[in-house]
């Protein structure tokens, strides 16, 4: 194999480089567009919501009746543990992002190609479309957050102003960290062709370790030790903690490293895979 | 020279899965990890000057849309040389990409739910385009492409021709100094292909746009290109002027001719007689009609003066070889008689 690396670095300079402001307005008009595309489908979009809206109620009521035969199961009284149950459902419903679905249809018909040749670069290009894709959600919820407030009451506001920054921040990062994982489905769906498969086994994980069914302090030792080690449980636990001031002042640090350090680690992953994949992948379709 | 793109000795070879068809044979697939290596294109050397407008043409399977996206830089060439602009195209590509714009036939390149204003919009924010830029590409596009019927549909709502020149016009809105356009004028029918043909020849005498075509479509070249390239199974089979093209492979005119009266037996023996010697064929259509090939190295004004000589002529036409006659007949013989 002899291909070329002798232009890299001076090749650089003879093109008009794209600056930081053109990224910004780029990404935000990507992340907009996004948006738009997705509130065309405003009964399905809805449905969804309403869909997994009522999965989850499967999982109050088996609580609910778990506290009606055992009043103290674990730590959590029956209201926090209400809360906690609502909070991570609208955090959930916040970060489900239509990316990897989309991508694995891209790679499918050999659209991908198109997302390849935009300036603003591919990782960027795709954490747009999934800020697109939250922002849509995140209004979405906001009735659902009310219902949940008339139902459950106070106990699903942030106990201080303190626990609500700590919240929202964390929920900023478990974006990125949701964010990172689907960035390496999106490499799967390179690699294999098709990503569902792994897409699939994604879900159940998150299922599982993500404190989506409970809070992580709920599950038997060996489970709860295997969800520490990994990045599921930043993405719907760790903010509901904080938000809910469940996880107090002082465990709040360790807690944000932990997410900023696996949001930074999956992205490197991502972009490693990425570059890898990148010089042999083939474009499907012709 | 200022050279917009430079290939040397380009290659790019898959390893694909061997896997036979059937339901069996995709249950063994399984268990089975067998592949082969499939070359897409070979050996590929070209130099394009900057404001060129090239023609790459060849069958099916030919490597076209393979050398597009190295050229580009969404595939890495598996040996070889290449640079678009100056830079190696999968290690610049971000870069690369703010100053090419390319469109892929029957694939969308603007948001599929929402109106092509709004992806015209978005394109904008994105490659930062600047308004007087802007307010002309957009201008030029809607009008010359016939678009503001359809602007604020949503792009999923149109039909393929529509849908294929908001891509045309997405594509060229930066007024990128490449445009890479592989079949950008499929499924559009003949009106259509006009204006498109019209906006790129307008945007090149603009912008001095380098164009480099893919088309099933002759007469797109025939109308924007002065230069042909003629891939055949990954190979260059032709690299030079079309006009050159069309004299070296063309090894035939055709004299149309038709006749005031009935030509007799005796003038039409003769004739045969006269022109049989340099492999002219006469060809009868009825009794007033006939067509008469000259192979090259017949002389044209000695076939047509002895047509005239011992034929009550009333009408007679002097044909060349179509460009895409040619290049069917290339296609047919596998490529022989080029090179």
């Amino acid at each position: 194999m002899t291909v070329s690396l002798s232009l890299e670095g001076r090749d650089r300079a003879a093109l008009p480089v794209p600056s930081v402001w053109q990224l910004v307005a780029g990404f935000t008009a990507l992340a907009l567009r996004t948006a738009e595309s997705k509130l065309t489908y405003r009964l399905a979009t809805v449905l969804s919501l309403i869909a997994s809206g009522l999965a989850y109620c499967v999982y109050l009521l088996v609580w609910l009746a778990v506290y009606r035969e055992n009043p103290n199961p674990g730590p959590l009284g029956q209201q926090a543990m209400t809360a906690y149950l609502v909070t991570a459902f609208i955090v959930n419903a916040i970060l489900t992002l239509s990316l990897e679905f989309r991508f694995i249809q891209r790679v499918r018909m050999g659209l991908v190609g198109i997302d390849l040749l935009r300036p603003l670069g591919f990782l960027p290009f795709q954490i747009a479309q999934g800020v697109g894709d939250a922002l849509v959600n995140f209004v979405f919820v906001v009735p659902i957050f009310g219902v949940g407030l008339y139902f459950v009451g106070g106990a699903l506001m942030p106990a201080t102003a303190g626990a609500a920054l700590l919240g929202g921040l964390s929920l900023v990062l478990a974006f990125v960290v949701n964010f990172g994982l689907s960035y390496l489905i999106v490499q799967a769906s390179f690699v294999l062709q098709s990503g569902y498969g792994v897409l699939f086994m994604r879900a159940a994980l998150h299922q599982i370790f993500s404190g989506l069914a409970a809070p992580l302090v709920m599950f038997p030792d060996g489970l709860r030790a295997a969800a520490t080690f990994l990045p599921f449980r930043h993405v719907v636990e760790t903010p509901v903690l904080l938000w809910l001031g469940t996880a107090g002042i002082s465990e709040a640090p360790l807690l944000l490293a932990e997410q900023a350090a696996w949001a930074l680690a999956l992205l490197f992953l991502g972009e490693l895979i990425f570059r890898s994949v990148m010089r042999r992948h083939q474009v499907q379709g012709g | 020279m200022d050279v917009a793109i430079e290939t040397v000795g380009l290659e790019k070879s898959y390893q694909r899965r061997k896997r036979k068809s059937g339901f069996w044979a995709g249950i063994r697939s399984y268990f089975s990890f067998e592949s082969e290596t499939v070359s897409a294109v070979s050996d590929l050397s070209f130099t394009i000057r900057r404001g060129e407008s090239v023609g790459l043409i060849g069958e099916n399977g030919a490597g076209k849309s393979t050398t597009v996206k190295m050229l580009t830089g969404i595939l890495v060439p598996s040996a070889g040389r290449v640079e678009t602009l100056g830079v190696v195209p999968w290690k610049a590509r971000r870069h690369l990409a703010q100053s090419i714009g390319v469109v892929f036939g029957q694939k969308p390149q603007i948001l599929w739910d929402i109106p092509a204003r709004a992806s015209f919009d978005l394109l904008k924010a994105m490659y930062a385009i600047p308004d007087e830029v802007y307010r002309f590409t957009y201008d030029e596009a809607v009008e010359r492409l016939e678009l503001a019927e359809f602007l604020d549909t949503p792009v999923r709502l149109l039909s393929l021709g529509q849908r294929m020149r908001c891509d045309l016009a997405a594509c060229l809105l930066h007024a990128p100094a490449v445009a890479f356009l592989d079949e950008p004028t499929i499924g559009l029918d003949v009106l259509v292909k006009e204006r498109v043909r019209e906006h790129l020849i307008e945007m090149r005498r603009r912008f001095g746009t380098t164009i480099l075509l893919t088309t099933h479509d002759l007469k797109d070249i025939s109308a924007t290109c002065e230069r042909l390239l003629v891939l055949d199974r990954g190979k260059l089979l032709y690299d030079g002027s079309r006009e050159g093209f069309q004299t070296r492979f063309a090894d035939e005119r055709t004299l149309h001719v038709e006749l005031d009266g009935i030509a007799s037996d005796e003038a039409k023996r003769a004739l045969d007689g006269e022109l049989a010697a340099d492999g002219v064929k006469v060809a009868w259509d009825g009794d007033r009609r006939l067509r008469v090939d000259c192979p090259r190295a017949a002389s044209a004004p000695r076939v047509t003066a002895a047509v005239l000589r011992r034929l009550p002529v009333r009408d007679l036409t002097l044909q060349g070889v179509e460009l895409d006659a040619i290049v069917s007949r290339l296609y047919r013989n596998g490529g022989k008689g080029a090179g």
